[in-house]
């Protein structure tokens, strides 16, 4: 699975929890923007440090070394 | 103020639109409404006799008599835990008490209750005394008795020898010696009694000095600890007896008794009396028990019924002081037939106001109703969040830095998310992560068992926060997956390692390395890292620069909210004279770092970005070489030095010019149209005069130029903060790979079953001391610590006050 692919099923899960707060949840206009603001700013957390350390070992500068075993 | 908002509203994102109201309240209906009001609690009060002091307010006797049945309360209360019994929860709301008839209840049971005090105070005494009184008569008969005997043998020993021996001696003058010392006998006078045995030393010792030496003084000591009759306390004790011969000898003897506290109690050496004593005693000792258990008895039937419903009437007196504090809040109107009272309330409940105030106008069958009016102000109102259960944790965590100022962003709203995130950062491993949901899931299940009970000062702060705590261990389980970390122990969960031996021997594993063979592992760190060489190495690297793209993404959020603020209120000087130039400055220097790790990231550059960012202020002119990772890179570093360069300037001058500026033109506007100020705007002007102060150039600039240094200087070392998310979710990860390997593996290694289930113990309670207790304390310390710094400094103000509405809830939870 390249960076895309992994990228959209954050965005696909992004939406999905988005559309399942709105539906379950539905208390009027300010209340489903707040929870909106907050399952985007999760999905965006995680999304980052998923991305990062996917990055950090696309092209490795240096590899595992294993220990000696004694 | 701007009102307009630019955005469509959130929940939570800014306060409630408050409004100044004033209430116009008939006398007859005003305790009523008040009370309504306390059900309700949705309005501030303020107070308007501030210059009064509290004996001059209006219904001050009332609050006194409130303050005097609390006394009862607390003193019942007392009685009560003193007693045993707890007041009964299950509150028998049988009928609508009123106060006054309270109060007389409440004065009788005092009275009744105290009188049963002091009767069975004076009864126990009594009983005490006797009881000591027993002792002593049983000791010193002892005393008594084993001198008669040894009296008696000597006699008898006495006349052996003077039969045995004295036959031919002189029995005459034997019998003279002994009948001239009858004669000189003195009748001995002895007192006796009970003292404490810690100072029966010092006793003897002053006996024997004031009296030279002539007394005799014998103690016996009482196994069992004695109540004291006047104290009441146990203690251990001594009896004695005191001989002593002549009057002079005896008043010194009383004195230094009383002196020592040492009762005294009249003693026979006639042994039928003293038996007939006995009796006596013992009789009444019985006797007064029977009556004092009757007592107790009756008492604890009082406190019983007292019990049942001292909730109700402690709820009900609290009530009450309340609503009188509040009334005294009012100030009465000229013909004394109103209460003009002001407040703050949310906009929201204008109409849930009136209908209250219209309710108890109907209940307390008054001919006028209460009057509602929404003042105009230029005070800054107060700030109300509506919270839940949820929120209001995270909410508390953003108030303890400083109250939102009204309408402000609060970062309450990216808080829920961020902190427990920032947490999760520095607390990855799923293992711990698991089993801090499971602790706190077990507080959300029993939640209200647990709401209505007291803990302890910890077990209180925990279940507070225990929805932080939730999600905190939800993002450490999602954390730990990424860092592959499982009580440290690395899952090949998401596919296969990436990595591979070079050729089938893996002769070179230990000295060249692995050899990446496929695709980068799917999802977190690949799990072939765990305990090779490299792993340090590698991790530092990733987490350092992890930090800081996080760090850098937070302040860019925090810069962003400084722009809807000056959205909101309108403020087109702050979005360009501090909002533009921040974010240029901010995104020019560690958005450009930001970049270049991710460049290199995805080039697999070996490009020195330390060397990169340090020659870019050094010599921006020079050649990059070996350590450009794109072209035009440069060129692009001199623009974003110059950028970096203008913005500081931009931030600084700008703006106090522009503020004085719009100062002026304001000034000049208001003093062609002061005509229409009537006294309809009278408290509007009123205000105005605190609101528009003189406009100190010199200070608006000074503050200015701290704002800017602030901004530039926290730049470079708020983002070197980041820096310890990288630091203590090292201290994490090793930690507990330590405890798995020196601790757990250890004790493996031995197959031994008694060492496995210590290593096991061992594991376990460092698992949960250190990891979970103090690990999840210091990452919470850190996470705060980002988010009131680092964070909010980029746009809070956080210089408001609460909306503190007054509502009988609140003064409940108050008083625990």
């Amino acid at each position: 699975m390249g960076f895309l692919v992994t990228t959209l099923i954050y965005v696909v899960v992004g939406i999905i929890a988005c559309l399942f707060t709105r539906i379950c949840c539905n208390r009027g206009p300010s209340s489903n923007l707040f929870h909106l603001t907050l399952i985007i700013t999760a999905t965006v957390c995680c999304w980052m440090m998923w991305a990062i350390v996917y990055l950090a070992q696309m092209k490795p500068l240096i590899v595992p070394i294993l220990s000696e075993e004694e | 103020m701007g009102d307009g908002g630019c955005c469509p509203t959130m929940d939570l994102l800014r306060s409630e639109p408050m409004q100044l109201v004033q209430l116009i309240i008939p006398m007859e209906s005003a305790h009523r409404s008040i009370s309504y009001l306390g059900d309700l609690g949705l309005f501030q009060f303020k107070d308007l006799n501030v210059e009064k002091s509290p004996f001059q307010r209006t219904y001050a006797s009332q609050i006194k008599r409130c303050g005097e049945m609390a006394r009862k309360l607390r003193f019942f209360r007392e009685q009560m835990t003193k007693a045993g019994f707890s007041p009964s929860t299950r509150s028998t709301m049988d009928t609508e008490i009123n106060l006054d008839d309270l109060e007389v209840k409440l004065g009788e049971l005092e009275a009744e209750l105290a009188e049963m005090n002091a009767n069975s105070e004076k009864l126990q005494r009594s009983h005490n005394e006797l009881l000591e009184y027993k002792l002593v008569l049983q000791k010193a008969g002892e005393f008594f008795h084993s001198a008669q005997s040894s009296a008696a043998d000597q006699q008898i020993e006495f006349e052996a020898h003077l039969f045995g021996e004295g036959s031919i001696d002189s029995p005459l003058l034997l019998e003279q010696e002994m009948s001239t010392d009858f004669s000189k006998q003195v009748k001995l006078g002895y007192v006796s009694g009970l003292v404490a045995r810690e100072k029966s030393l010092a006793f003897e010792r002053v006996l024997f000095r004031a009296t030279r030496g002539n007394v005799f003084l014998k103690q016996a000591t009482v196994e069992d600890p004695v109540k004291d009759p006047v104290s009441g306390d146990k203690i251990n004790k001594n009896v004695f007896i005191v001989f002593y011969s002549g009057e002079r000898a005896k008043n010194k003897i009383l004195k230094i008794c009383d002196a020592f506290g040492a009762n005294r109690y009249p003693f026979t050496d006639d042994l039928g009396k003293q038996y007939q004593m006995i009796t006596e005693v013992s009789g009444k000792l019985s006797e007064l028990k029977t009556t004092i258990d009757v007592g107790l008895v009756h008492r604890g039937n009082l406190l019983q019924t007292i019990g049942y419903q001292f909730e109700q009437w402690n709820f009900l007196v609290k009530k009450e002081k309340s609503i009188y504090h509040t009334l005294n809040m009012l100030s009465i109107d000229v013909t004394k037939k109103c209460l003009v009272g002001e407040g703050w309330c949310p906009v929201f409940a204008t109409n849930q106001i009136q209908n209250t105030l219209q309710r108890a106008t109907l209940d307390s069958n008054s001919q006028v109703g209460a009057i509602l009016q929404v003042l105009h102000t230029k005070e800054s109102p107060p700030t109300y969040f509506r919270t839940n259960k949820v929120t209001s944790a995270f909410q508390e965590i953003v108030d303890a830095y400083g109250v939102a100022k009204y309408q402000e962003a609060n970062p309450g709203v990216y808080t829920i998310v961020t902190f427990p995130f920032l947490f999760a950062v520095m607390f990855g491993d799923w293992g711990h992560g698991i089993c801090l949901l499971l602790a706190t899931l077990y507080f959300i299940i029993r939640e209200k068992r647990l709401s209505s009970q007291k803990l302890g000062d910890i077990m209180e702060m925990t279940f507070g926060g225990r929805y932080i705590i939730m999600m905190m261990a939800l993002f450490s389980i999602y954390t730990g997956l990424i860092y592959n970390e499982f009580f440290s122990m690395p899952f090949e969960l998401f596919g296969r390692s990436a990595y591979d031996c070079r050729d089938p021997s893996c002769g070179d594993a230990s000295t060249v390395g692995l050899i990446m063979v496929r695709d980068t592992y799917p999802f977190g760190v690949d799990p072939k890292w765990h305990g090779t060489r490299s792993e340090l190495p590698f991790l530092n690297s990733l987490k350092m620069k992890m930090s800081i793209l996080l760090g850098v993404a937070q302040m860019n959020l925090g810069i962003i909210l400084s722009y809807f603020n000056a959205k909101f209120f309108a403020s087109d000087i702050n979005i360009w004279y501090q909002f533009v130039p921040q974010m240029i400055f901010l995104n020019s220097l560690f958005g450009y770092l930001s970049l270049l790790i991710i460049v290199k990231w995805c080039t697999g550059s070996q490009a020195d970005l330390y060397h990169v960012m340090i020659y870019m202020f050094l010599s921006p002119t020079d050649d990059l070489g070996e350590n450009q990772l794109f072209t035009g890179q440069k060129f692009l570093q001199i623009v974003l030095l110059l950028l970096a360069l203008v913005a500081v300037p931009w931030m600084l001058f700008p703006k106090p010019f522009l503020l004085k500026k719009q100062h002026q033109e304001r000034h000049r506007g208001q003093s062609y149209t002061p005509l229409h100020i009537t006294d309809d705007f009278e408290l509007e002007s009123h205000n105005d005069a605190h609101g528009h102060e003189e406009f100190e150039f010199s200070e608006v600039f000074v503050h200015q130029l701290i704002h800017t240094i602030e901004f530039v200087l926290g730049a470079v070392s708020n983002t070197a903060s980041y820096l310890r998310l990288w630091a203590l979710s090292l201290a994490h990860s090793e930690l507990s790979s330590v405890f798995y390997e020196k601790v757990l593996l250890l004790a493996w290694g031995f197959n031994n079953v008694v060492i496995l289930i210590v290593g096991i113990v061992v594991f376990i309670c460092a698992t949960v001391g250190v990891l979970l207790v103090m690990e999840t304390l210091s990452a919470f310390l850190h996470a705060l610590r980002l988010h009131w710094v680092e964070f909010q400094s980029k746009f809070y103000e956080g210089d408001g006050y609460k909306f503190y509405p007054f509502s009988f809830t609140l003064i409940t939870e108050d008083e625990e």
